[in-house]
């Protein structure tokens, strides 16, 4: 019985990383070797010259648009964790008449599809003339439904006894909120971040449209420069995709363990 | 009042934002549903409820929500299932546990413009080197034009086993939060009362004490899969334009609105406006069905 | 402008200089004009369009190069104030209508006359020219000569021809033709209806309303079931890759590649246009151009103006080596096209001659996107499931007409 679990699982295991053993196969191969007629496991030769034609390529700034995303995503996610986790405490913890309303409206945003709105965004962000700009980058992608109503959630169940210490302490809402809440939930905290990093440096429509420069490239419309209909370098190709997934993967597992925890945590029980 | 200043202290910030970065384009969106709205985003004449009634007529966008339902019909219950077989699985085990989950959680971490070219470009290209088609030579069959064909349509493997990949993860972690959460004297009660673990104990259990992840697991599921879009976009779209198959509804009203020189917004935000209503329907039924 | 924004970026500073805020550098902060192009895939053709722009004395030019999604991106930003001075295009009448550009007859001046008629009337509306067509491209049919001798195959003079070509050079692993990975319903839809002798749109009626519509486009639907295209290849029809690895016999693919296919394959190969249909129809070849355009929003139309006149009208050496230097276009002006020694030999003076016999509006103003999406759609059902072609395109005729109807009234 045990032994049938692992098969099991091994086997979905190496399905689930075939995917990634392709990226690396073909990022460090030759055109003709991927092309050939009869399957290699592995480049009989490793080229790792491919990283230097890939990082020394004038038309794809590889360095620049990972520097970009990386600012962009780390921004995204301070600023997300900030301002949803003020707000889902404020709709969580704070009598008010208009509370309901405004939850209402944060979960409302949930079912609306980003790309229905997408062309009236662009046009308020351009108006605001941050077209090509970390703010047109960063800033709308703050206000995320979604991550204030998981916050919401979860400081609905957050044990009330300690905040209700700190109020006899002579703390407001304001002092409650960063010195006692806070440093209990930093778990939840990390969840949401990773989360919310991995979507920032995942996006892709938004930044292909806003990021207009070619120093304001992000690494995913920097990788769709491979994708252009008249001209695929398929090494370069995958070899971008392995090196722009390789952050993620590094920070995946050093914190999934967090990631868990974090998630049990979170308000999606009652 | 007092509660007043400070909700709006805690909540002012992300509201002003909400405001100006999704509800003015949302309001913007509504307003241009009920315009002629070719080529401008300020549009002059007033039509009421024409590009509504010419949607709801559409065949095009009518056949686009039949592919969403074929689309979730697939992806929402094997996920789940997938998801959560996975989940108990992993739970059971000790050693390695850390290992597998990583394993399962890793694909969260790649862009669907990454999954997307290693299916269109290495695992279901239509030529010989492909791997789906090299392993269907090792067994001598002729290559298969995975993306192509329409008879069977095998871009739906493509596109649904692309999409498994990469959200399975997610969701096998929120079921094994829930699982964690489930109170291990429960068990013990029942294996007391002669239960035996395994399928008794997961009917009368487990799954009845994962009633509210899989709520929202379904519910995720549902809302992800009806803005599908990436993964479609850049496996069947081509420079020409995208085939008239597989064929989502925000695939299409993108095309509507911004495929090349169509740029039709007031029919692109009138498809929008019936399928936010769509799926706010069908959440909040789904919602009642399965909490009841 | 440029190096010192290399030089910031070089040291990572940029991405400081970014986060407090500042504007991550679009050269010269308004006092240049914005130029887009989408992005070629030859080697080496950024960096020229970038040597143009720096040479233009008057303001300093800042070129953008779009890969991706081109035609919604600028779409996009054609509706915003933030979009391109200067942009390439094909032109279409609903931008005209849009009033999203402005008519360039006054750039022109005595040049007019040398720019070839064909390509000058794919920029003109109601009598105007928005575009100065900045490059030709055109599509043909390349064939692999030995194979076809081996096979005892003749080059193809009638799709029927066509079709038993590709079935009987399909063998030992090779496939007859590759014509895009959709099938060819994409690429050759225009084609088809070119052999048969007819046309998208003509004379602001639907041209393709007939019943010998319904057999060109069955005949891609043989093709199809011939068992003879190369399908869900890596690269697309585009690119020559197919061709050149030996993958196919014969690919349809453009002008562009010429460079790339001698290269691999010396004399081997041959071009030819689509064939006719039979006797009512004739040859064809699908010719466009981008040309370049000014935003009716920019804040500086007479400037962007006087820059597209230099660049593209006076600057005819520039035009040379835009068109020649990197993959094989057609120069626009009668008097570059004349001179130009790399299309007076071989594939590219045949390809040459087909443009003049035999040139068809691969993207003409009046053909509008919604009329192309109906159109691919129905041609898309027809080859690939196998739907009856007479209904289909009679269905697609239906939303051409209400477009049209819209459109003239």
């Amino acid at each position: 019985m045990k032994a049938l679990r692992y098969l099991a699982l091994s086997l979905a295991a190496v399905l689930f990383l075939i995917p990634f053993y392709l990226v690396l196969r073909n990022g460090l191969a030759t055109e003709q070797e991927i092309t050939a007629q009869s399957w290699t496991f592995w480049p009989s030769e490793i080229h790792w010259e491919n990283f230097v034609a890939l990082f020394s390529n004038p038309a794809v700034p590889m360095v620049r648009s990972m520097v970009n995303s990386f600012v962009v995503a780390v921004l995204q996610t301070v600023g997300q964790l900030l301002l949803c986790g003020l707000a889902g405490y404020g709709l969580a913890r704070i009598p008010y008449r208009y509370a309901n309303v405004v939850l209402y409206l944060v979960i409302a945003t949930l079912m609306i599809p980003a790309a229905v709105t997408f062309v009236p965004t662009f046009v308020v962000v351009s108006t605001l003339g941050w077209v090509s700009d970390l703010r047109g980058l960063v800033i709308p992608g703050l206000f995320s439904g979604f991550t204030t109503f998981l916050f919401r959630q979860y400081f609905l169940n957050f044990p009330r006894e300690l905040e209700e210490a700190a109020r006899i302490d002579g703390l407001g809402h304001w002092g409650t909120y960063w010195r006692v809440v806070v440093p209990n939930s930093k778990g939840f905290f990390a969840a949401l971040g990773v989360i919310a990093f991995v979507t920032s440096w995942n996006q892709f429509l938004w930044p292909l449209v806003i990021a207009q420069d070619q120093d304001s490239w992000t690494v995913q419309v920097a990788l769709s420069t491979f994708l252009t209909a008249q001209s695929i370098d398929v090494v370069q190709l995958f070899l971008a995709a392995a090196v722009s997934i390789m952050p993620l993967v590094v920070v995946f597992v050093a914190l999934q363990r967090f990631l868990v925890r974090g998630v049990t945590e979170t308000g999606i029980k009652d | 009042m007092k509660h007043g200043r400070a909700f709006w202290l805690f909540v002012g910030p992300f509201a002003i934002g909400l405001l100006v970065f999704v509800y003015v384009p949302i309001g913007w969106s509504l307003l241009l549903s009920f315009f002629e709205a070719r080529n401008t985003v300020t549009p002059t004449e007033f039509v009421g409820l024409r590009n509504y009634a010419d949607m709801l007529t559409d065949q095009p966008f009518l056949s686009s929500l039949g592919t969403f339902s074929v689309f979730a019909a697939f992806i929402v219950p094997l996920t789940f299932v997938l998801a959560l077989a996975l989940a108990l699985l992993v739970n059971q085990i000790s050693f390695l546990q850390g290992f597998f989950r990583s394993v399962f959680f890793l694909p969260t971490a790649c862009s669907y413009v990454v999954a997307s070219l290693v299916w269109k470009l290495s695992i279901f290209n239509g030529v010989r080197f492909g791997l789906a088609n090299t392993v269907l030579g090792w067994f001598g069959a002729e290559p298969v034009a995975w993306t192509v064909s329409t008879s069977p349509p095998w871009y739906w493997l493509v596109l649904v086993t692309l999409r498994l990949w990469l959200q399975l993860g997610f969701y096998l972690i929120l079921f094994i939060a829930g699982l964690q959460r489930i109170p291990q004297h429960l068990y013990e009660a029942a294996w007391i009362d002669g239960a035996k673990p395994g399928w008794q104990t997961l009917r009368y259990i487990t799954l009845p004490q994962l009633r509210t992840t899989s709520v929202a697991v379904v519910l995720l599921l549902l809302i992800a899969a009806y803005q599908a879009f990436d993964e479609f976009y850049n496996v069947l779209g081509t420079d020409r334009g995208y085939p008239p198959f597989a064929r989502p509804p925000l695939i299409y009203l993108y095309y509507t609105a911004l495929g090349s020189g169509g740029q039709d917004f007031g029919h692109g935000s009138a498809g929008a406006v019936i399928l936010t209503l769509l799926i706010a329907g069908v959440t909040l039924l789904q919602g009642r069905v399965i909490t009841r | 402008m440029i190096s010192r924004r290399r030089l910031l970026s070089l040291a990572g500073a940029s991405a400081l200089l970014a986060a407090c805020g500042s504007n991550t550098g679009r050269g010269g902060n308004g006092q240049g004009l914005k130029q887009w192009y989408h992005a070629y895939g030859e080697p080496g053709v950024q960096q020229a369009v970038e040597r143009y722009a720096k040479a233009y004395p008057k303001i300093p030019i800042d070129v953008q190069w779009n890969p991706g999604d081109y035609d919604s991106k600028l779409a996009t930003s054609l509706l915003s104030d933030g979009g391109p001075d200067v942009f390439e295009s094909t032109l279409q009448i609903s931008s005209v209508r849009a009033n999203q550009v402005v008519p360039l007859d006054d750039v022109f001046g005595d040049a007019k006359s040398d720019f070839a008629e064909s390509i000058l009337a794919t920029h003109t509306v109601d009598g105007k020219v928005y575009g100065v067509p900045q490059a030709v491209d055109m599509q043909m049919l390349f064939y692999r000569k030995s194979l076809l001798a081996q096979a005892g195959v003749q080059p193809p003079s009638t799709v029927d021809e066509l079709i038993d070509a590709a079935r009987r050079l399909t063998r030992d692993g090779v496939k007859g033709l590759f014509a895009g990975n959709d099938g060819g319903g994409g690429v050759l839809g225009g084609p088809a209806l070119w052999s048969a002798g007819l046309d998208y749109v003509r004379d602001h009626q639907v041209g393709f309303d007939d019943p010998l519509a319904a057999q060109a486009i069955s005949k891609l639907r043989e093709l199809y079931g011939s068992g003879g295209l190369l399908l869900g290849a890596v690269k697309d029809w585009a690119e020559p890759d197919a061709f050149t690895q030996g993958l196919v016999a014969m690919q349809w693919t453009g002008l562009w590649a010429v460079p790339a296919v001698q290269k691999a394959l010396g004399d081997d190969f041959g071009v030819l246009p689509f064939p006719k249909l039979g006797s009512s129809g004739s040859p064809s070849v699908p010719v466009g151009a981008f040309g370049a355009m000014v935003n009716a929003k920019s804040k500086r139309v007479d400037e962007a103006k006087e820059f597209v006149r230099w660049l593209w009208v006076e600057r005819t050496d520039y035009q040379e080596d835009f068109n020649l230097s990197y993959g094989f276009h057609i120069p626009p002006r009668k008097s570059i096209s004349a001179k130009a020694s790399k299309l007076t030999t071989g594939a590219a003076a045949d390809a040459v001659k087909f443009v003049r016999d035999n040139a068809k509006a691969s993207n003409p103003p009046d053909w509008t996107s919604v009329m192309r999406t109906a159109f691919n759609d129905a041609v898309s059902r027809v080859v690939r499931d196998g739907a009856p072609a007479d209904q289909e395109l009679r269905g697609a005729a239906g939303k051409v007409r209400d477009e049209l109807k819209r459109l003239y009234g």
